[in-house]
């Protein structure tokens, strides 16, 4: 049977001020999947980041992590196995430099001070930064910072990194070296990913999506599962891959051609018809 | 911002570079208490010297010390005016009108000025030889004695060196949010004190928005990334003493007690 | 009364170790009236340049012709202060620069830093709060309690308030989700259209350049590298990459398809004009 990485179980909160909120959620996230969440700003994604990594408290509900309930008593097993990585590139640089950034959670962490050096190599090679290891974060680009985010969670050993909307403040260049990065980490490593992100193109690459609409569950599924349910994504006005959009469009004209998540499947697709007629 | 020098490090390499902090910073500290014995000119002579000596090795350029000791002048320019007010023992230099100016007015002055420029001097062989980190490093260790009488050596070391970290970041904010109320108008220079006011309230207001923000980040950064105040950590830096470092120490030492020597016995 | 680049240079930094040439001889002429995009890698220089708009940095070389006036690097900044009424610059995330206790108070600061009557302030707030679509019932609020979308408008109302005749966004929409952007950029539309006001938008999105711009600037290293008409920019695929930019979806699947096998020809514009060239050829062989 498969492993669940993270369980969540009529989820609710509120803030103090009353303002968002989070109303009776529940999912499951496979162990070892690319699961991405996506809604609107304020439909509740990144609180349920941070309820998850145990950063904001529960009203009511369960989550459980790799297996184990998140509560104040196992909090500190939680962070051994869960890892995340946040939206702004400047505000979670901690360290005065790329080694010692990296080295940070190593430090909290216990771990022997001779070990630190080969793990903080291993992993800045990992996410192509060896150049750089001197470097101050004033002297490095958002995605590089984000890179350099992203190794000192590797180095913790996580069994489950969530990234919280870790490319929206970045460039094109930026978001593209991150989305490598995580693609790579899913095939090359058995590390459950859970991705909240605003792109498109990025859910499309993943195994599963979980849709959320002002703090409910609005809909789960493989990606091509949810993207087709037109119904339900006009009503919450999500945007869809172009691909799709491009398959209604040609519905239209009258063209019949199988759904397609990716642009490349698509041109596959179309060739063939063309070449048939 | 280019322009202070005070407090600046300068990446280099020289002996004085490579040198343990916590060395220099001790060293450091024996040889600013030896300035505060009334060792007179000969003991300053020798401080100067040896501070000299340090600055030589440390490849760092008398025009640097220089600029820092600039804004000291008019603190000094000052000071001499208030002395020659003040001050009525000595010799009369000269006099101009009712005004005489005497002898001990000057000197007094000198005395500070040169005891200014010794302790820029100082500070200047440490902060500018000792990267922000190392000495974060130096103060944490030193402190650690001190943890048994509950001095917080690591909270603090932790608080210096975040606060390092962000200033170039807020630097770059405030910059922004100065050039973002000048597009609205806001004249940050001329105006009206009701102007004015408004004008600061601008920034201000929004600095600690955004500073706050930002502290909430990091916060739950290090949270998640599982750091914990007041639990046990390793240290990936070490700090290791060598045998010039407990030379610079034993030098430093030797002057401090040679100006008590010099301020009791002659 | 153009916008007019001419030989502009400027420095950061001159004369320290951190000496850095953001901009090498810009020449470059906007066109009023349009919705110009300036788009280029991180570095290339666009924010430097659209701060020279405003005269929020004044040339080293060189001078710029805005609305009849003139900025050079001799120029008194005293008296450029009247441009930044009429150029307006919206700075990237711009909900950072609101400070006062209600959002209507911190639409009129900017108006009123020019001199305007409190009274006129207020009702010029009020226009531009609903220009933005800022409810009524939010004027009261302090804008700290608003969403991080309506806190962008709140900014670019402030703005919009002091009347300006060219706009000015330094990537307005970045962070914002798909709905927040899209209503954005219809803003701008509708700000050209039904205003009539020069827009230059600061963008890497290009989505956006390719639906709602009608020119693009491509700056480079300090320099502009390309400035043309959006259609003459996306006609084919090639001239994107080349710079190293990621054309628009559309413009990437009509490269894909030509390259195996298809032929669409001329411009297409949206997807319902790819979709049409597509069935004309599926069906017609």
């Amino acid at each position: 049977m498969e492993k669940n990485a993270i369980e969540v179980k009529n989820l609710c909160f509120e803030y103090e001020e009353g303002g968002k909120h989070i109303d009776d959620v529940s999912f499951c996230v496979k162990e070892g999947s690319y699961t991405t969440v996506i809604g609107h700003n304020g439909s509740g994604k990144s609180t349920i980041a941070k309820l998850i990594a145990g950063l904001l408290e529960k009203k009511s509900g369960e989550i459980y992590v790799d297996g184990i309930e998140l509560n104040l008593d196992n909090l500190v097993k939680i962070r051994n196995v869960l890892g995340i990585v946040f939206q702004n590139p400047d505000n979670q640089f901690i360290g005065s430099t790329v080694e010692d950034d990296i080295a940070f959670g190593l430090e909290n962490h216990c771990v022997k001070q001779e070990e630190m050096e080969g793990i903080i190599l291993t992993h800045a090679e990992k996410v192509n930064m060896m150049k750089y290891l001197h470097h101050e974060p004033t002297h490095l680009s958002g995605g590089q910072k984000q890179r350099v985010a992203i190794a000192g969670i590797l180095a913790m050993k996580p069994r489950i990194i969530i990234f919280d909307e870790a490319t929206s403040m970045l460039d094109p260049q930026g978001k593209d070296e991150i989305k490598r990065v995580i693609r790579e980490l899913h095939e090359k490593s058995n590390i459950t990913i859970l991705s909240i992100t605003h792109d498109i193109e990025e859910v499309a690459m993943s195994d599963e999506v979980i849709v959320l609409n002002q703090g409910k569950l609005a809909l789960q599924g493989e990606p091509h599962e949810v993207f087709y349910n037109e119904e339900a994504l006009n009503a919450i006005k999500l945007d869809i891959p172009f691909s799709i959009k491009l398959k209604k469009a040609l519905d239209k004209e009258g063209v019949s051609i199988n759904n397609h998540i990716t642009m490349e499947g698509m041109v596959k697709d179309l060739c063939k018809s063309h070449s048939n007629m | 911002m280019g322009n202070i020098t005070l407090g600046r490090y300068i990446p280099m390499d020289s002996p004085i570079h490579r040198m343990d902090p916590r060395a220099k910073i001790i060293a450091m500290l024996f040889v600013l208490i030896a300035i505060f014995f009334r060792a007179g000119w000969i003991g300053y002579g020798v401080i100067f010297v040896a501070v000299s000596i340090v600055i030589i090795l440390a490849k760092l350029k008398p025009s640097f010390i220089w600029r820092a000791m600039k804004p000291m002048l008019f603190m000094l320019t000052f000071l001499l005016i208030i002395n020659a007010l003040v001050i009525k023992t000595g010799n009369v230099l000269f006099t101009i009108g009712s005004f005489s100016l005497y002898s001990d007015a000057v000197l007094s002055t000198l005395y500070i000025a040169v005891r200014l420029l010794l302790m820029i001097m100082i500070t200047t062989c440490l902060t500018a030889t000792t990267k922000p980190l190392d000495m974060t490093l130096g103060i944490e260790d030193l402190l650690k004695p001190f943890t048994k009488i509950k001095v917080p050596a690591h909270e603090i070391a932790m608080l210096i060196s975040i606060a390092l970290r962000f200033i170039p970041d807020l630097i770059e904010e405030t910059q922004r949010i100065m050039k973002a109320q000048e597009s609205r108008g806001v004249d940050l220079k001329e105006g009206k004190l009701k102007e004015k006011i408004m004008a600061i309230l601008s920034l201000i207001v929004p600095l600690f928005v955004s500073a706050f923000q930002r502290a909430e980040d990091l916060a739950n950064a290090m949270e998640a990334r599982g750091y914990a105040p007041g639990e046990k950590r390793t240290r990936y830096r070490i700090l290791k003493m060598h045998g010039r470092d407990y030379l610079l120490m034993f030098g430093a030492l030797c002057i401090l007690i040679g100006m008590i020597g010099i301020a009791k016995f002659l | 009364m153009q916008i007019s680049f001419q030989h502009v240079s400027y420095i950061y930094n001159e004369g320290t170790p951190y000496e850095y040439q953001a901009l090498n001889d810009v020449n470059l002429d906007i066109q009023e009236g349009k919705i110009t995009a300036i788009i280029g890698q991180t570095g290339s220089g666009k924010s430097t340049l659209v701060q020279h708009l405003n005269a929020l940095l004044l040339p080293k070389t060189g001078e710029i012709h805005i609305l009849d006036r003139v900025i050079k690097a001799s120029e008194n900044p005293k008296q450029l202060k009247a441009l930044r009424g009429d150029v307006g610059l919206v700075f990237q995330f711009p909900e950072y620069q609101l400070f006062e206790e209600t959002v209507l108070k911190d639409v009129a600061f900017g108006p009123k830093n020019f001199n305007v009557s409190e009274k006129d302030a207020i009702k010029r707030a009020k226009e531009a709060l609903q220009m933005v679509g800022i409810k009524e019932d939010s004027y009261e609020k302090s804008p700290l309690e608003l969403s991080g979308g309506q806190k962008r408008r709140v900014a670019i109302a402030g703005i919009l308030a002091m009347d300006p005749k060219v706009l000015v966004l330094d990537e307005p929409t970045a962070g914002l989700d798909p709905v927040g952007t899209k209503e954005m950029m219809q803003l701008f539309k509708k700000l050209n259209s039904d205003y009539n006001k020069t827009i230059l938008i600061v963008t890497h999105d290009m989505e956006q350049v390719f639906k709602y711009c009608d020119n693009v600037v491509v700056m480079q290293d300090g320099s502009v590298k390309v400035h043309t008409s959006v259609d003459e920019f996306f006609r084919d695929a090639e001239s994107c990459e080349e710079l190293n930019i990621l054309p628009p979806a559309v413009i990437r699947m009509k490269k894909m398809l030509n390259e195996n096998g298809f032929h669409i020809e001329g411009e297409i514009k949206d997807i319902t004009a790819l979709a049409k060239a597509i069935a004309k050829e599926v069906k017609h062989g």
